[in-house]
């Protein structure tokens, strides 16, 4: 179960924000966008081996006291970040990279809406509801 | 959805939609404004290529990218891959089709070779649209010399 | 350049292609033309230059005869769909006279992941089906009116497109010799 989904755009920009707890918004604001320059590194470290470097899911970026961050990023460098609750001990890497491949798929949905200009903040409904589903695992 | 038939005619519409579109302002240079035909393509590669990259694994490079836009990209498209693929490795790329989807339902002749860029504006929005995406900013133009073959000069700008 | 091509389900690709292109379209009508009612009476018209050329390749293709009736006619049609638009719907809503029918299409890859903004609501975004019904039907000689009842971008529960026939057209060809 994920506390917070972010998506953010090529030039860093953030895209969307859904934080299933209002209060902790701000918090997260901020640590989805330092854990960006984790990245950034991740994607420059061409020394690695091949196969690292060509899997979309980068895994966890980083570790805090309460929670964990792990981030994806697809062809078209967009940016997915997931923050987890750390207590939640019975989330298992597999299904943070499956959390990854559905928000992928509702991306790449929202995309095809002609109405919707890449670039610009995402304001669909259906979208979040699908987020929050996804975060909660009741999809 | 199982057939090309469709496909085809909506692309026939839709230059003649803009074409008409273009004659209602005035036009003083003798070529034709196709900007808005290959901007419907650009909209149109740029958001295909989030669907059609979803699965798959990361790009090595700037040339791993325009082999995928030749092979895998150009048949799931245009049922064939790019016949030809010549580059100078230093950003300018020229792809050859020599059998172009929607060149061969014109005639081989010269008579059409006028009205051919129309037909080509489209594939080149896809093109730029789907690199754009990719990260890959660039210009793309089309030279079509012998219907129904066809080439799309790519030119990445680097920043 | 030796990858396998065999990636992509190109049926899939095709219907996307479709999808986003007719999407991309319409969005530019919208910056053409001032109000939402002329755009969809550009598509409707679009969808009649189209159905005058599908119904040519639909005969083509099926090898199929005159029809014997509207019901037959129908039938036809919904073949059509499931030849060109991949999805079957269903002909219901026979008016009493039996000149008018729906099709009812409870999933409709032309509008596949499109969400209407609200000041995008008076959008007929179907209306190419309605023009495509049309020119086909002229095609063989029948006037037909066609229009939207229903429309799922608009919250409904399916898509539904009504025809009325008007009248025959009179053949081209003189009946006979005497």
């Amino acid at each position: 179960m994920a506390v917070c989904v972010a998506i953010i755009g090529k030039d860093n920009s953030p895209k969307y924000f859904c934080c299933l707890n209002p209060d902790e918004e701000l918090g997260f604001q901020y640590k989805v966008l330092s854990s960006l320059d984790v990245v950034e590194e991740k994607l420059n470290t061409t020394n690695k081996g091949t196969n690292d470097l060509r899997e979309l899911y980068l895994g966890m970026l980083y570790s805090l006291e309460t929670h964990k961050i792990y981030g994806y990023v697809t062809n078209t460098k967009i940016k997915f970040i997931i923050v987890v609750d750390s207590t939640n001990m019975a989330l298992r890497d597999n299904e943070i990279r499956s959390m990854f491949r559905k928000l992928h798929s509702e991306y790449a949905d929202i995309v095809c809406n002609p109405f919707y200009i890449p670039g610009d903040a995402i304001c669909s409904k259906s979208f979040d509801v699908n987020v929050k589903n996804i975060m909660t695992g009741t999809v | 959805m199982s057939d090309d038939a469709v496909f085809e005619f909506l692309h026939s519409e839709l230059i003649n939609y803009i074409i008409s579109q273009n004659e209602g302002k005035s036009k003083e240079g003798k070529d034709e404004d196709l900007s808005n035909i290959e901007y419907i393509g650009f909209s149109t590669g740029y958001r295909i290529i989030e669907r059609l990259t979803k699965e798959m694994p990361r790009f090595k490079d700037e040339l791993d990218t325009m082999k995928f836009i030749c092979t895998d990209f150009w048949s799931a498209l245009y049922k064939k891959q790019i016949d030809n693929l010549r580059t100078n490795h230093q950003g300018v790329y020229v792809l050859q089709d020599n059998s172009f989807r929607f060149l061969t339902k014109l005639s081989s002749g010269k008579q059409y070779l006028e009205v051919a860029p129309r037909f080509v504006a489209f594939t080149c929005g896809i093109i730029r649209g789907s690199l754009a995406n990719l990260g890959i900013g660039c210009l793309v133009t089309a030279e079509v010399q012998n219907m129904p073959s066809c080439k799309f000069h790519i030119q990445v700008q680097r920043t | 350049m030796s990858r396998a091509s065999t990636r992509f389900d190109t049926k899939k690709v095709n219907s996307e292609l479709v999808t986003l292109t007719y999407g991309a379209l319409v969005a530019q009508m919208i910056k053409d033309l001032d109000n939402t009612e002329d755009v969809s009476k550009q598509l409707e018209r679009l969808g009649y230059n189209m159905g005058i050329r599908l119904i040519e390749d639909f005969l083509a293709k099926t090898g199929t005869g005159r029809c014997l009736d509207l019901k037959d006619t129908a039938d036809k049609i919904q073949s059509a769909f499931r030849m060109y638009l991949g999805v079957q719907p269903n002909v219901a809503n026979w008016s009493a006279a039996g000149d008018e029918f729906s099709f009812i299409l409870d999933s409709n890859p032309l509008t596949d992941l499109v969400e209407l903004p609200d000041e995008l609501k008076n959008l007929k975004y179907c209306n190419i089906i309605c023009g495509v019904i049309r020119g086909a039907l002229e095609m063989v000689q029948l006037d037909v009116q066609s229009w939207i009842v229903q429309d799922q971008l608009k919250g409904d529960q399916n898509t539904e497109v009504r025809v009325k026939f008007i009248r025959r057209l009179e053949d081209a060809m003189p009946a006979g010799e005497d």
